[in-house]
């Protein structure tokens, strides 16, 4: 009886589980159906299961619809900024957690308020400052605003984490015979790993769905990231609803990959210090 | 080997207008045990931070082996420092932890290693030597956060409260653990804490901080028998011990003291030594086993009997403690004695002072008032 009630207790929250699910799962498994399937036959009967699995379409993608190159994109602009912006945004937030410098606040609240700007109100003057220094239509520039974008998040994240770090670990790899920066190197860091993978794969899949700076900053078809490349085959007139699907399909693997790997990790870094 | 020597050691902190740490002198002798004692906030932790090299100094200087090393970093200061939190690094594991100030100090890994097994067997960590530090216990990581201080050899240990963190047991026995480790090794030990227990089993001196300066420093029982104010008097001693309001009375060559209704000679003391007390009023200061129920065989003569009403008796298993009110006063004293005792809570009784023991303290100053000898 007792074990009846509690079933039904629980009943509005696994409902709510199962219809989240469908929510956020059916869209993918929907579009991952439609990716091994012609155009043709998805609108012949759009929510149909594959009847022939047409795996050939990935290799089509990837070498006549340009795939490669713009996964090849992706993966150099993103992987380069997401370094970049980890090592810069570790060392700042290590910086803002550990010592007490005049500014200090003041610093802080520069690099944290560009969280709150929407990047649709930096574009129009970012478009103009990447043409004068020449960094328009380049990979390299796309890289750049990829990395001063993520900074503040970067920071807002690993500081919180680092300044958990008890100082006394700080005072005794001083007394241990340690400088500031290999206190950085062999201290935070390593203690501070949960936070850096949380802050990687976010920034991972924030920047390689990224599609605003990459359309206003890219032209060239050569140069085009995942998104973009996706978008080419909404044109005005034709709409190869299958292509886009398989492209969808390359274009989520990555991140897939990423989030299985580090989720746990990921989980261990937002939540940390919420036990003590 | 290292002589210790503060100097008139003062701190401010940025966020305070007022001293943290106020003309702090001190030695400590080569080898010597120092325990730095007071209650929270009272700068010992500041002053032990200072000599480590961790915190700047505003002004006075911390000398060792008569070198000043207020311009000298932390790291080449040659002191290891136990936390109270033990500061282990939590990704490395015992045998890294050990040997990690090594590591950065050129020493070779053959070397290392010898150090590393040598103060492990000693400290019985060798078994764990590859677990990192959650999966110790508090007292297996206290030994860890001692290894990695001896394992350096350095000139001075500093202890910040290295035991608050045990459970009763263990902190006893870990206790004199820490003994017969300094013991062996000889080294120099400042010794912070605010466990009065710890001061007086450990430390071959006490120093005494209050409110940001030093109060007293002395042998322990020697600081515990002869404390130079009531703060320390208060300080020292579990339960405290008894301040009370007295009067003055000299009669001739001799000194009578009256306390509550009660007045009686004190023996040894000439009315020359209280020339200052003009007003005749003195703080009396008598240590709960200085009371007896009854007068001790022999010492009848330096005894004296006071009135009291008994207001609660706690049994304490080794002894009880009487919360007694002396009779003619407002007064409240506290007497340890024997747990066989019939007293019960309401009995109208006396109880037996040992006159010799009485310490006397200047009420306005707080400050003792020397006996003549």
């Amino acid at each position: 009886m007792a074990q009846w009630l509690a079933y039904l207790r629980r009943t509005p929250f696994l409902l709510f589980i199962v219809l989240y699910t469908i929510a956020t799962g059916g869209p993918f498994l929907w579009v991952a159906c439609m990716s091994l399937r012609t155009t043709p036959e998805i609108f012949a009967n759009p929510y149909d299961l594959p009847t022939h699995l047409h795996w050939d379409k990935f290799a089509d993608a990837w070498t006549t619809s340009n795939y490669g190159t713009y996964f090849w994109n992706s993966t150099i602009v993103v992987v380069t900024a997401v370094a970049l912006v980890t090592v810069i945004g570790a060392m700042a937030a290590h910086c803002l957690a550990r010592y007490r410098f005049r500014g200090r606040r003041v610093l802080r609240f520069l690099i944290l308020s560009g969280m709150v700007v929407p990047p649709q109100l930096l574009i129009l003057s970012l478009f103009q400052i990447m043409l004068d220094y020449r960094l328009y239509n380049s990979l390299t520039g796309l890289m750049i605003v990829y990395v001063a974008t993520q900074l503040a998040m970067t920071v807002y994240i690993l500081e919180g984490f680092f300044a958990q770090i008890p100082q006394d670990l700080f005072d005794a790899a001083r007394m241990d015979g340690y400088s500031d920066f290999e206190i950085f190197w062999r201290i935070t860091l390593p203690i501070g790993l949960a936070a850096i993978f949380t802050a990687v794969t976010l920034n991972f899949i924030i920047l390689w769905n990224e599609f605003l700076y990459a359309v206003v900053l890219l032209t060239d078809d050569s140069k085009r990231t995942l998104p973009l490349g996706i978008m080419h085959f909404m044109g005005g007139h034709q709409l190869d609803v299958g292509m886009i699907a398989t492209g969808l399909m390359i274009a989520i693997l990555p991140v897939i990959l990423l989030y299985a790997f580090f989720s746990e990790t990921m989980i261990r870094g937002m939540t940390a210090g919420a036990v003590r | 080997m290292a002589v210790v020597t503060v100097d008139k050691l003062s701190k401010r902190y940025d966020s305070s207008h007022e001293l943290a740490v106020k003309d702090v002198s001190f030695t400590v002798a080569n080898g010597e045990f120092l325990v730095l004692l007071g209650p929270s906030g009272c700068g010992k932790s500041s002053v032990l931070r200072m000599i480590a090299g961790l915190e700047p100094i505003t002004s006075g200087t911390v000398s060792i082996d008569g070198r000043v090393m207020n311009p000298v970093p932390a790291k080449d200061r040659d002191i290891a420092m136990v936390f109270q939190s033990y500061a282990l690094y939590p990704h490395m594991d015992v045998y890294a932890n050990l040997a990690f100030g090594l590591r950065r100090r050129h020493v070779t890994r053959e070397e290392i290693d010898r150090r590393v097994q040598g103060v492990a067997a000693k400290l019985g960590l060798i078994p764990f030597l590859r677990r990192k530090p959650h999966a110790l216990s508090g007292g297996q990581r206290q030994r860890v956060a001692l290894g990695r201080a001896i394992v350096r050899d350095p000139k001075v240990f500093l202890f910040d409260e290295p035991l608050s963190n045990l459970d009763a047991a263990l902190r006893v026995s870990t206790r004199n653990e820490l003994i017969k480790q300094q013991h062996e090794l000889g080294t120099t030990t400042i010794y912070v804490t605010h466990d009065q227990v710890e001061a007086m089993t450990m430390g071959d001196r006490i120093c005494i901080m209050n409110r940001g300066q030093v109060v007293q420093v002395g042998r322990p029982l020697e600081v515990y028998r002869s404390p130079t104010d009531t703060f320390v008097a208060r300080f020292l001693g579990n339960p405290p011990m008894n301040l009370l309001r007295g009067r003055l009375d000299p009669a001739g060559e001799r000194t009578m003291l009256r306390l509550g209704d009660t007045a009686f000679e004190l023996p040894g003391w000439t009315p020359t030594a209280f020339a200052r007390q003009t007003d005749r009023e003195v703080v009396a200061g008598v240590r709960p086993e200085d009371l007896y129920e009854s007068p001790l065989p022999g010492l009848e003569a330096r005894t004296v009997l006071l009135p009291v009403r008994v207001i609660t008796v706690e049994p304490l298993g080794p002894e009880t403690l009487l919360l007694l009110s002396l009779g003619g006063s407002d007064e409240e004293l506290i007497a340890r004695v024997g747990r066989d005792t019939a007293l019960k809570n309401g009995d109208q009784t006396s109880i037996a002072l040992d006159t010799a023991a009485v310490s006397l303290f200047d009420p306005t100053t707080t400050k003792v008032v020397t006996r003549p000898s």
